[in-house]
């Protein structure tokens, strides 16, 4: 049985629907991210499970129990802030006793477990010093040690790396990992960053328009997207309008502007109308007239350890990414032969309301 | 060339701000120093009125009369009554309103607000009406049965701290919602999700935090009673002197305006006195939440 469940989740605000059918199961121990776009309903969710905000239908159960009619006080859960939301008129050290205090554990334990939880996250040298006088990364280990000094069920994290600078929110992401790992607290992570989700998560829980879209591991989820929409927000994708022309040994033929795409996919009927999509990084550079398309290049970008290219094609625009190895790459105006493998190829359905 | 420029640069904040410093010093500055000059001067009715000169007269008739004891006590009591009193009303008015959904705020922001449009002259005199032995809760009072005779509220110390109130709570309730306005509104929930319930949170995380604006609140409710002036004298007349009006029966009625302007000075060296030492203190108990 799983740990933390949400069983039809759903919160409407008058005419708005927030979040819609949210089923979910978090094992005991496991990290799984929301991840979506602004005003996907993924921090709402969030509230929903920390108490701050009521269901309009659907229940939440943790360990088996209803928690959904509990208030935020009696639920025993970590919750880590974007604003950090610390209490800047307490110390380090009192910020992260104050939910052992509300809890009336004694003095000498309460001291024990808050230097431990502090060390933790590398602060113990703070403890007397105020909020206001650390950094920002620094702010956040003493928002993540208060949420989870009281060894919460369930520790929620709500776009708690936004605030920080990219080289700072690396090295978080890394050790916030590591400590999730080592204390074994079951994590659910609400993000917008993609890359920040798959580099953290057992498993990701894509949302949009308030439900969810997929939900799996990671390199799954990148690979085999299960719709248009994760396709295009894990990642980018080169995607194209076809239909399939026929289906034999498990290949479909997809034509998409008299240009054939073949697939290892055979979940389609012929003459179904499907997207068709590659990940630029599946592709690759060849002579013209080797490839599958021919194209020019219209930009290239330098970004350090790759290279991104926006290659003109008859069908399209695609984006080529290719790692940086050193040597020369061809010049902005060459013409080019695009090459992929299919098995690198993904069909998807057409979006209903597309 | 540049050196001419320079000049202008360097003199042009002086410049810009030379209108408001002339007003500054013509309305402010020369009056209160004229004043302080006053209560220095004697006032002797047989020999033609106010004489020019230095003397401490003014200052020791003051400081030894028991009569001018009795109502700087008075001034002082009522300014901390009616400060309290609005910190414990105004406080919790302010976090309510806060609180409230944004179409309600600003109708009860109004209610709050729109008192300050009326003169307080007017709305004294609207105290008058209602609480006077002959008023409107006297009289309904009376007429339910609950008592047998008016309650004294007119030329009492009660009625005076029931208007006072009133007039300056929208003081309090500004200065501390703009405290709250400056509070991250998660600091509450994330004490909620830490175990503490929503009266631990308002004690121990919201009130510490807001106590900035509770002070400033406070201190311009305090200076504004203790200087008051329409409503003591509509209040609390004659029988209820406090110093505003004592000053200006000294200047109005007796004329003795050196002995007037030594109990202003003295009132403004008090408020002074009063308002730093509240300030330090309250500063160093809650110093966190002061940066």
């Amino acid at each position: 049985m799983s740990f933390l469940h949400l069983e039809g989740l759903t919160k409407h605000f008058g005419d708005f629907v927030a979040v819609e059918e949210v089923n979910l199961t978090v094992e005991k121990g496991e990290f799984i991210s929301l991840l979506g776009p602004s005003g996907c309903g993924k921090t709402t969710t969030l509230q929903m499970i920390a108490g701050f905000v009521n269901p309009t239908k659907g229940k939440i159960f943790i360990d088996n129990q209803d928690i959904t009619e509990l208030k935020p006080s009696k639920r025993n859960l970590g919750i880590v802030f974007q604003s950090y939301a610390l209490f800047h008129h307490m110390t380090i050290h009192d910020n992260v006793a104050f939910g052992l205090e509300m809890r009336n554990i004694n003095k000498a334990e309460c001291q024990e477990r808050v230097i431990e939880t502090l060390s933790l996250v590398h602060l113990e040298d703070f403890a007397h010093r105020f909020p206001r006088e650390l950094s920002g990364g620094q702010q956040q280990r003493v928002a993540l040690a208060r949420a989870l000094v009281i060894n919460p069920e369930v520790l929620l994290l709500d776009e708690p790396l936004s605030a920080l600078d990219a080289k700072i929110r690396e090295d978080m992401q890394i050790e916030l990992r590591s400590i999730q790992r080592r204390l074994g607290t079951t994590t659910i992570l609400v993000t917008h960053d993609q890359s920040e989700a798959m580099a953290m998560s057992d498993r990701i829980a894509v949302m949009n328009n308030g439900r969810l879209a997929q939900v799996d591991r990671p390199h799954r989820a990148y690979e085999h997207p299960g719709d248009n929409f994760v396709s295009n927000f894990l990642g980018k994708s080169n995607t194209f309008k076809g239909q399939v022309k026929d289906v034999s040994d498990g290949t479909a033929r997809i034509n998409a502007s008299g240009v054939d795409f073949l697939a290892r996919n055979d979940l389609f009927e012929p003459g179904t109308t499907v997207n068709v999509s590659v990940r630029p990084e599946k592709i690759q550079f060849c002579e013209p007239g080797k490839g599958q398309i021919d194209g020019s290049i219209s930009t290239r970008i330098f970004l350090g350890n790759q290279w991104v290219f926006q290659v003109d094609s008859d069908i399209g625009e695609f984006v080529v990414v290719g790692q940086n190895t050193g040597r020369e790459v061809v010049e902005e105006g060459h013409k080019v032969g695009l090459n992929w493998s299919e098995r690198e190829v993904r069909v998807l359905p057409m979006e209903n309301q597309a | 060339m540049s050196q001419q420029s320079d000049t202008l640069s360097t003199a042009r904040p002086y410049l810009l701000s030379a209108p408001a410093l002339l007003l500054y010093v013509g309305v402010f500055m020369i009056p209160l120093i004229m004043t302080f000059m006053l209560s220095f001067y004697t006032f002797d009715i047989t020999r033609g009125g106010i004489l020019s000169g230095f003397s401490l007269e003014n200052y020791t008739e003051v400081l030894s009369d028991s009569y001018f004891h009795k109502i700087f006590l008075r001034t002082f009591v009522l300014s901390i009554l009616v400060t309290v009193f609005c910190v414990l009303l105004g406080t919790p008015e302010a976090y309510i309103l806060h609180n409230m959904s944004s179409r309600w705020k600003s109708i009860c922001m109004l209610a709050i607000l729109g008192p300050l449009l009326v003169s307080v002259v007017v709305r004294t005199l609207g105290w008058a009406i209602l609480i006077g032995s002959d008023g409107l809760i006297n009289n309904t009072l009376m007429a339910l049965g609950l008592i047998d005779e008016p309650i004294k509220l007119m030329f009492t110390m009660t009625g005076l701290v029931i208007a006072l109130v009133h007039v300056l709570i929208p003081f309090m309730v500004l200065s501390v919602w703009a405290a709250l306005q400056k509070l991250d509104p998660m600091v509450e929930s994330a004490g909620q999700s830490l175990g503490a319930s929503s009266f631990t949170v308002l004690r121990k995380i919201v009130l510490p935090q807001i106590m900035p604006g509770v002070l400033s609140g406070s201190l311009i409710v305090f200076a504004l009673t203790a200087s008051a002036f329409a409503t003591p004298s509509i209040l609390g007349g004659r029988r209820l002197k406090v110093v505003a009006t004592t000053a200006y029966d000294e200047y109005l009625g007796t004329l003795n305006w050196p002995l007037g302007a030594a109990i202003a000075v003295l009132l403004l060296l008090a408020n002074i006195l009063i308002i730093t030492s509240y300030n330090k203190f309250i500063e160093r108990k809650y110093a966190q939440a002061f940066k």
